[in-house]
């Protein structure tokens, strides 16, 4: 039988397929590529339905787009409580506690996740234009995303966090004092985050370097190194050091269009 | 056979360009779509074709994304670009950069503009893009063109397009003795470019929608001032008060005034407005301002 394979997850799909039936992008179009290697996110199509376990889950909007999920008795979901959006009533809610909890509150992260339990529908959407970002995680992958963008995740991944290291990556970095980690272990996950603006991809090479502005980093893969560096350029009347993220390869890297300068200079 | 040959002028830009393409190579706006003009005469500016190429000098920017889109340059060797540092997405660390000082750093920073401006210099890559779901609108400019773009609205520039600034003299003062309060509805400065030597390129960033319309000598049309994303040098600008007419209740209230703060723009030349625009704040009622008219129904 003929496979389409997803340019986005790389999954095998039957070739009757119009998008993928593991992440929702879309299977008929070119795969779009700047000539500097980053790779577009895919536009989910409006009602795009793609399956995780016994769940389904389904993209509502363009603008600020919806996840709706339909969960399967079995499958539980958690999330920020923020970004609930809506859910049927009967609809069961409980609450993860997260290690380090102080910690997390003086960071300004979320220490309590909120989990949705199934049977029953649920939907979530953050606050600002973007793009849902569909990761589907495979078993053994370990991913590093920028606080406060993950909307929701499926429960077999493993959610904790990483302290970012060194305090000028702190001071500096613009990407906060933690970084949620997503890990995999004996079964694949799905993932779904939000990015603003547009999301593109890239994938570095062993020791392939490029600088991002922190407020633009959405995700990377954990061998992916992230450092700030300074640039030998000052900005603001009163000549403030200006940081970029370096990143360094080997592995995948995120990032979204629209974001908050972290340190403006004037 | 050059472009200037092909005897096409883009619609937008109104530069000569190649029609063979499916986008303009100067300003990247869409070949084979129809005109959209409104009853009232306004063109909506059609968004950048995700991943077309604009050429200029050596060197070349494609724009990537469709809600806050990316400006990808491609520099050559030689080559460079101006921008705001606070736009800048990535970069190849092999591209140099350096700080373009500006006159008037004091106006400028108490205008809340960027004090330095950042110079990126090729052979190397470099993305920006700004914080707002827009459009980038890319104005390519022939040696002697001028453009007046109101402030916060550039995104880059070509090195070889000179850049100034002036005060708008656009105000209006509220409230008397310790409490009076200048606002200024345009912004207090207006960005200017003009190709000199070589011709140009510009690209801005505009939020919303964009809508252009070439006013007749003579015309005039009213819009927010903060809708205004460009004009050529001929329009001119001012301000028109609109009073609506009031009874009863809200009338007995001297202190503030239910007014319409309008930007009037007078032809000839090309005019673009932006469809995202900021509220007006102030209500209080008005005691001095720039030269205006004024209508009271």
């Amino acid at each position: 039988m003929d496979r389409i394979e997803c340019q986005w997850c790389h999954s095998q799909n039957d070739a009757t397929l119009t998008t993928c039936d593991v992440c929702g992008a879309p299977l008929d179009v070119k795969d779009l590529v700047s000539e500097s290697g980053w790779k577009e996110a895919p536009r989910l199509r409006d009602m795009t339905e793609f399956k995780f376990s016994i769940s389904t889950c389904q993209v509502e909007g363009h603008v600020v787009p919806v996840a709706e999920m339909n969960l399967g008795a079995q499958d539980w979901v958690y999330f920020e409580h923020h970004v609930l959006l809506w859910k049927d009533q009967g609809t069961p809610l409980s609450q993860m506690a997260t290690p380090g909890g102080v910690k997390r509150s003086f960071a300004g992260m979320p220490h309590i996740i909120s989990v949705a339990q199934g049977p029953g529908r649920i939907a979530f959407s953050r606050d600002a234009p973007g793009e849902m970002v569909v990761l589907p995680l495979h078993p053994g992958m370990e991913l590093d995303v920028r606080e406060h963008a993950f909307l929701v995740a499926s429960g077999a991944i493993s959610y904790s966090y990483v302290r970012i290291k060194g305090l000028a990556n702190i001071v500096h970095g613009g990407t906060g004092m933690f970084m949620d980690r997503f890990v995999t272990a004996g079964v694949p996950g799905l993932l779904i985050l939000h990015g603003y603006g547009d999301v593109m991809e890239r994938t570095l090479a062993p020791g392939e370097k490029v600088l991002v502005e922190p407020g633009g980093f959405l995700y990377k893969d954990s061998t992916v190194q992230m450092q700030a560096v300074q640039l030998p350029l000052k900005t603001g009347m009163f000549g403030r050091s200006m940081y970029l993220a370096e990143m360094t390869g080997p592995g995948r890297v995120g990032i979204q269009s629209m974001y908050q300068h972290h340190a403006a200079g004037e | 056979m050059t472009i200037a040959d092909t005897g096409y002028v883009c619609r937008y830009c109104r530069q000569p360009s190649d029609p063979s393409g499916t986008s303009c190579p100067r300003c990247g706006a869409p070949i084979d779509v129809t005109a959209v003009v409104s009853r009232s005469g306004w063109m909506k500016q059609p968004a950048i074709k995700d991943m077309a190429r604009i050429q200029f000098g050596q060197s070349h920017v494609q724009i990537e994304g469709r809600q806050v889109p990316t400006a990808d340059f491609a520099l050559a060797a030689g080559d460079s670009i101006y921008f705001g540092h606070h736009t800048m997405l990535w970069l190849d660390p092999a591209t140099r950069l350096q700080a373009m000082s500006m006159a008037g750093g004091w106006k400028r920073m108490i205008a809340g503009l960027p004090v330095i401006m950042t110079q990126a210099t090729g052979p190397g890559h470099i993305a920006l893009s700004d914080d707002h779901a827009g459009e980038i609108v890319a104005l390519p400019l022939n040696v002697g063109q001028q453009i007046w773009v109101r402030e916060h609205r550039f995104l880059a520039a070509s090195g070889n397009l000179t850049y100034g600034f002036e005060a708008n003299n656009i105000w209006i003062t509220t409230g008397s003795g310790n409490d009076a309060k200048t606002t200024y509805p345009l912004g207090w400065i207006g960005d200017r470019f003009s190709a000199q030597n070589n011709a140009a390129l510009l690209l801005l960033h505009a939020p919303g929608n964009t809508f252009v319309r070439d006013l007749a000598q003579g015309e005039s049309i009213l819009i927010q001032p903060t809708a205004l994303l460009y004009r050529d040098l001929s329009v001119q600008a001012h301000l028109h008060i609109e009073y609506p007419r009031t009874q009863g209740f809200f009338s007995m209230f001297n202190r503030f005034s239910y007014r319409h703060v309008w930007l009037r723009l007078t032809g000839p030349g090309r005019v673009a407005m932006q469809s995202v625009f900021e509220r007006e704040e102030e209500s209080e009622q008005i005691t001095g301002i720039s030269p205006a008219t004024e209508q009271r129904w």
